[in-house]
């Protein structure tokens, strides 16, 4: 398997919620790691918890028991060095496209000219130069997914974190958009170390991923991780792919 | 598809615009890649099954492909074009560049550029819509003018301020 | 449907000509008029300044309620019941207060009127504050916390934007209330007290108490022309702007719903020049703004214990405050109760079954003629054009200045049966009370989904049938929104109402809570114990009406209807 240095080390995470005196398993028992330059998503049925464990990973949430800890130390919010892109897109509508993207780099006291340049820089990676002082109102879905893309990545993430970001989008710009993604991705120039997304489409899972975390229905447990040896770009009209889809849905039913 | 253009005068259905009007670059692309997946040529249904999309939605991209030359359109079947398939292999700045010499010849941008020359300074929405009108009629302008800003934003040939509606010509730097 | 810039420059140039012409005519009145300019503006830096105390208040309390669930808990309950008390029973004890400390100055009067205008527009101010902080999307929130925005940057990027469309929807809505209230207060004279600070309202007041009509019908016009000054040059660019804030409704199809004040604005234009030259102006200061900000982010997150010991100062000092303050309310009032009752207190129970019916025949008249009236103006997109700029101007007069011509009026048609103080109260309540229903409900008849028509028309339902299967739910949030507005205007028309004094007569409604808590406000004597029973039982009621009437049928209209009540 891959051989690059620990990022994310996901320890025995539960995560239960009490409502009305009863209590809610949502995850239980959930551990994997993630490696440089792993591709990872998390599989599984609505309602298994995948969302639940990424906002925990990301720092937004808190594990019932269970640790998560980022390169050797427990993980923390506002970490500079996990970034996240939100299923809604979650773009401030009074801001620009410029200012959206910036928006990071201001919290943490970037100074303006530097800022500037280095959100047009990412700004330009995801394809929407010409595009910096239009409002979200203007743009597309497509758009705004890849501002949350640019905004995600300005930040020089070591890990990013994608909640299902294709789920909002309609299935041409949907697609266009992960082959943009794998381009990313394939850039040496360009951050992440790695990549965690959530999805509940087990095609795209296989489209995007190295290894693949496949979920059961609540209380989420990892069911398997399977890694994906497909070479990229994969075919989804080919058999190997089929072959693949339908292994992980037999995992996650 | 109705009235298919002469096929080196794309830029006359332009004029109509209501197709290019309301789609995004990413939809056409993601078009292009949905054809290309099935072999290169589909037919219209296959495609809509494939996609997920049907027809009524579709049909607005496929016109849009067709007339930036993406795709090729003939009783009923889609095929992608030896542009198409550069622009598939084409990186995001590529593919802009492929985009922004087929709409520098659109006559509308051509008119528009005109009189932002003449003018010296930003147009306002209203003068640029006024124009648009002439050609077009009312009804349509607020369309074309929003695919206009849309098209030459992404081309890199436009800046556009929706606050104080001042729409500024770039001068291709190229 | 909006009036066009041309049209309206047409309608300028008419009107200075018209003046151009009455000033030659007649030089004595437009001398006249020229003070009427200075009068106005007075009466309009009153309502300004006490429109910025409001807004500093109500993103403060606001805030501070929505981001601290604890503090949201002690402080809602209270901006309810501030909501709750007419705004003129705030008005004695500000009096007393300002007035008699400040030695009985100008200032001091000044001080009282303002302070007025302050509580007719702080409370539902600070409610918009509140309710755009808790309704803000989850995922805006998550997103600045995974990127680091926190403390000022947070305010400045996120939650300030955030309310910056109910602050401006509740700044105009203030601003119709406050001029009721200015208007009112501006000329206070009665029993030993009388007040006068130059402005609009005294100017009206004065030629009231002189019985001099065309003097009268001056100041209304020079009330109505300041209004849509303002409403020009200010409100429509600021709502036009304020819609940048605006949160989308996720994935296309926005039904816009035009809300009643910005359904006042419909009619003028959008004046993109004026927004251009305004923000060319202002762009300049908020970039200085954001630039001066940052040194003061940088200064909150290198000194987290300094922060977190201001924070706790604060709140200590806020505490003290609150305790007081209700300690001395408990025991003033204590000490009230337990002295014997005044004479007069035995007539309360009567004086609000009085006042309640009252109120009751000016809503039911109210309705009676705004739902007629809506529905048509918006079936016909003529009526639409005209008929709404006429509304307009006329809802803009504030009842309170109406006043003489009321009582004109009434005197005139029933002084004959000695009724002339029953029509008069029973006219005010009527117009403070009907233009919040007609515009709710035109925007609540514009808002009925397009779809919906045409399916009634389909299926022919028309006459009673449309408008018991289709019109009336359609209506059913704006109607309540209406009516609460109103119920709680027509309060405070009748507090005003219920005991005017006009051209040196003194007119008074046989039983009414409003009439008890002027004459115990102006009376000289001891009345504290009166007037405090009286703005009690007052409160009382409206909070049961609230609790008991309008909060069920609001629960039972959003279940059965499906709707969302703001």
């Amino acid at each position: 398997m891959t051989a690059g240095s620990l990022i994310l080390e996901v320890k025995h995470v539960s995560k239960s919620y009490s409502e009305n005196g009863k209590e809610f398993r949502v995850l239980e028992d959930v551990s994997f790691e993630i490696h440089d330059r792993d591709f990872i998503c998390i599989v599984g049925p609505s309602g298994c918890g995948k969302s639940t464990l990424l906002r925990e990973i990301v720092g937004l949430d808190l594990p019932t028991s269970g640790e998560i800890r980022f390169e050797g130390k427990p993980v923390q919010a506002e970490n500079p060095r996990i970034s996240m892109v939100f299923q809604s897109f979650a773009l401030f509508p009074w801001l620009t496209v410029l200012e959206n993207v910036e928006l990071g780099l201001e919290a943490h006291k970037v100074p303006e000219e530097e800022r500037r340049g280095k959100a047009k820089k990412y700004i330009d990676a995801v394809g929407l130069a010409g595009f910096e002082n239009a409002y979200p109102r203007e743009l597309s879905g497509g758009m705004k997914q890849r501002v949350g893309i640019a905004r995600a990545l300005v930040m020089d993430p070591t890990l990013l974190c994608m909640d299902e970001p294709f789920s909002a989008l309609d299935a041409l710009t949907a697609q266009n958009l992960r082959d943009e993604i794998l381009q990313l991705w394939t850039n040496p120039d360009i951050p992440p170390s790695a990549v965690l997304m959530v999805t509940h489409s087990i095609d795209e899972a296989v489209y995007l991923a190295d290894r693949i975390v496949a979920m059961s229905p609540r209380p989420g447990r990892i069911v398997k991780i399977e890694s994906v040896d497909l070479p990229r770009p994969r075919n989804r009209k080919e058999p190997e792919f089929y072959g693949w889809v339908d292994e992980i849905y037999s995992l996650i039913v | 598809m109705p009235n298919s253009p002469p096929a080196n005068e794309p830029w006359k259905l332009l004029a109509d615009m209501h197709p290019i009007a309301k789609v995004s670059v990413g939809q056409i692309l993601g078009l292009v890649e949905a054809i290309d997946e099935v072999g290169g040529s589909a037919d219209v249904a296959t495609i809509s099954q494939e996609v997920e999309m049907d027809i009524d939605r579709l049909g607005p991209i496929i016109d849009a492909a067709e007339l930036l030359n993406f795709v090729k359109v003939a009783e009923g079947d889609l095929t992608i074009t030896e542009l198409s398939r550069k622009v598939l292999h084409a990186n995001v700045r590529e593919r802009k560049k492929i985009i922004r010499d087929i709409i520098d010849d659109v006559p509308i941008f051509k008119q528009v550029m005109e009189m932002a020359k003449v003018a010296g300074r930003p147009l306002s929405r209203e003068e640029v819509l006024g124009t648009i009108a002439a050609q077009v009629g009312t009804h349509n302008a607020d369309d074309l003018f929003d695919a206009l800003v849309y098209w030459g934003r992404y081309t890199e040939l436009v800046h556009y301020d929706s606050e104080s509606e001042q729409l500024t010509i770039l001068m291709p730097s190229q | 449907m909006a009036v066009t810039r041309k049209q309206l420059r047409a309608a300028a140039a008419v009107l200075v000509l018209l003046a151009a012409v009455a000033a030659v005519l007649a030089p004595g009145a437009a001398l006249n008029a020229g003070s009427l300019a200075l009068l106005a503006l007075y009466s309009t830096i009153r309502m300004a300044l006490a429109f910025i105390l409001s807004l500093v208040f109500a993103v403060a309390f606001g805030t501070a309620a929505a981001t601290s669930k604890r503090a949201g808990e002690v402080l809602i309950p209270i901006l309810d019941i501030l909501q709750s008390v007419p705004i003129l029973a705030f008005f004695p004890p500000a009096l007393l207060f300002f007035y008699y400390s400040l030695g009985g100055s100008a200032v001091g009067e000044e001080f009282a009127v303002i302070f007025l205008i302050f509580t007719s527009m702080a409370w539902n101010m600070a409610f918009g504050v509140y309710e755009a902080l808790t309704t803000l999307p989850g995922d805006l929130k998550e997103a600045a916390s995974v990127f680091g925005v926190r403390d000022w940057l947070r305010f400045r990027r996120l939650f300030f934007p955030a309310t910056i469309p109910k602050l401006v929807y509740n700044s105009m809505l203030s601003w119709t209330v406050g001029w009721f209230y200015l208007v009112a207060s501006e000329a206070i004279s009665s029993g030993s007290l009388n007040l006068e600070r130059p402005g609009l309202g005294s100017f009206i007041f004065a030629a009231g108490q002189r019985g001099d009509v065309p003097a009268i019908l001056l100041g209304i016009g020079a009330l109505a022309v300041v209004v849509l000054l303002l409403d020009t040059f200010l409100w429509r660019p600021l709502s036009v702007w304020s819609e940048r804030f605006r949160m989308e409704q996720t994935a296309g199809g926005p039904t816009t719903r035009t809300t009643a004040p910005y359904e006042r604005l419909r009619w003028l234009p959008r004046f993109p020049r004026i927004r251009r030259w305004l923000s060319a102006r202002l762009a300049p200061l908020a970039k200085g703004w954001n630039r001066a900000a940052s040194p003061l982010d940088h200064y909150y997150v290198s000194h987290p214990k300094l922060v977190r010991t201001v924070r706790w100062v604060d709140l200590a000092m806020f505490l003290v405050i609150l305790v007081s303050v209700v300690v001395t309310g408990v025991v003033g009032i204590a000490a009230i109760l337990t002295s014997p009752m005044p004479a007069l207190a035995g007539e309360i129970p009567a004086a609000i079954a009085a006042s309640l019916g009252r109120l009751g025949l000016a809503y039911a008249s109210a309705l009676a003629w705004t739902i007629p009236v809506a529905a048509w103006v918006v079936q016909s997109p003529r009526a639409s054009r005209f008929v709404t700029p006429f509304l307009e101007v006329v809802a803009s007069i504030p009842a309170t200045a109406l006043f003489p011509l009321i009582i004109a009026f009434a005197v005139l048609a029933v002084g004959a049966f000695g009724l002339e103080a029953e029509l008069s109260a029973y006219m005010v309540a009527l117009f403070a009370m009907q233009w919040y229903l007609l515009f709710n409900l035109i925007a609540g008849m514009r808002s009925i989904p397009g779809d919906m028509r045409e399916a009634a028309k389909v299926f022919g339902l028309r006459g009673r049938i449309y408008w018991k299967r289709v019109l009336l739910p359609a209506i059913m949030p704006s109607l309540l929104t209406g009516s609460i507005t109103a119920w709680g205007a027509g309060w405070n028309a009748l507090i005003v109402a219920e005991y005017i004094s006009y051209a040196g007569h003194v007119y008074r409604v046989g039983a009414g809570i409003g009439y008890l808590i002027a004459y115990s406000t102006y009376t000289p004597g001891d009345q504290g114990r009166l007037l405090l029973l009286s703005v009690l039982a007052l409160v009382v009621v409206v909070l049961a009406m609230n609790k008991l009437l309008w909060r069920p049928i609001i629960k039972r209209a959003s279940t059965r209807f499906r709707i969302e009540i703001q």
